[in-house]
């Protein structure tokens, strides 16, 4: 098991960010992510926002890598569970994948919060347990997915920041880009 | 130079829906939920009949959503 953990500040205030978050696929960063749908979205009695979403990737994955898996299907999906409170300004978000679970878990959980010390800009914490399974190697194969979990973290930021920005340019707010 | 990427279903044929719904979300959660008026959700319907589609997509392919256990917080289900 492995524990990865990194914290990320973006420029811009809360409501903005997790507007961009809400709508984060697609975006060039993230080509893999294939299919995105809503499972389930529900107001709690404490007036949070909770949306269980299901995530379809697409690796394209060699040849070699599907015959060692064993299987001819490279669709991958993940599950995540966001809740928003608008009154507290607090995002969350976890995500596990749910298929190739007899190899690897990942489990990831994000935060996004307005700075403590700036109002006007917003503080991501994100962290992972990464679990590879039923494998000797398996401290040495966490340890590479940590380093991957850091590389596609910045890739997130980035993806973020490109929504935000595609629709500041274009002078559209984000609910009117579709 | 406008950019415009659309997102698919996972559901080949629940594309239009979702991209329907989608819209009529993310206008209500920024015009209204984020400044927290509590007045009702108008994409109730629209979510029904995407659900619809979602879940039936998700019996054809087979795709294991029950029974996962995620690391967030504990909670019973909430009302709608």
């Amino acid at each position: 098991m492995k524990i990865w953990s990194t914290e990320h500040v973006f420029s811009y205030p809360w409501e903005t960010v997790i507007k961009a978050a809400m709508r984060k696929y697609p975006n060039p960063m993230n080509p893999n992510v294939v299919g995105v749908d809503v499972l389930d979205r529900n107001l709690d009695t404490d007036g949070r926002l909770h949306s269980h979403r299901l995530l379809s990737t697409e690796w394209g994955l060699p040849g070699i890598v599907r015959a060692i898996l064993g299987t001819g299907h490279t669709r991958t999906y993940v599950k995540e569970h966001s809740i928003v409170d608008p009154e507290e300004k607090k995002m969350e978000l976890y995500s596990t994948n749910i298929t190739l679970t007899n190899l690897v878990s990942v489990d990831e959980r994000l935060v996004y919060r307005p700075h403590p010390d700036n109002p006007e800009v917003t503080v991501l914490t994100q962290e992972a347990i990464i679990t590879v399974k039923g494998v000797s190697l398996s401290s040495y194969l966490e340890g590479m997915m940590a380093l991957r979990m850091s590389a596609n973290a910045r890739k997130g930021w980035d993806a973020i920041e490109w929504i935000i920005q595609n629709s500041e340019r274009e002078n559209v707010p984000l609910c009117e880009l579709y | 130079m406008l950019i415009v990427l659309k997102m698919n279903s996972v559901g080949e044929d629940c594309t239009d829906l979702k991209r329907e719904y989608d819209q009529c979300f993310n206008r209500w959660f920024a015009e209204k939920f984020l400044k927290e008026d509590r007045s009702g959700d108008p994409c109730t319907e629209m979510f029904k009949k995407y659900q619809h589609c979602v879940q039936k997509a998700i019996k054809e392919k087979n795709i294991p959503i029950d029974g996962v256990e995620f690391m967030g917080p504990n909670k019973e289900k909430p009302d709608s």
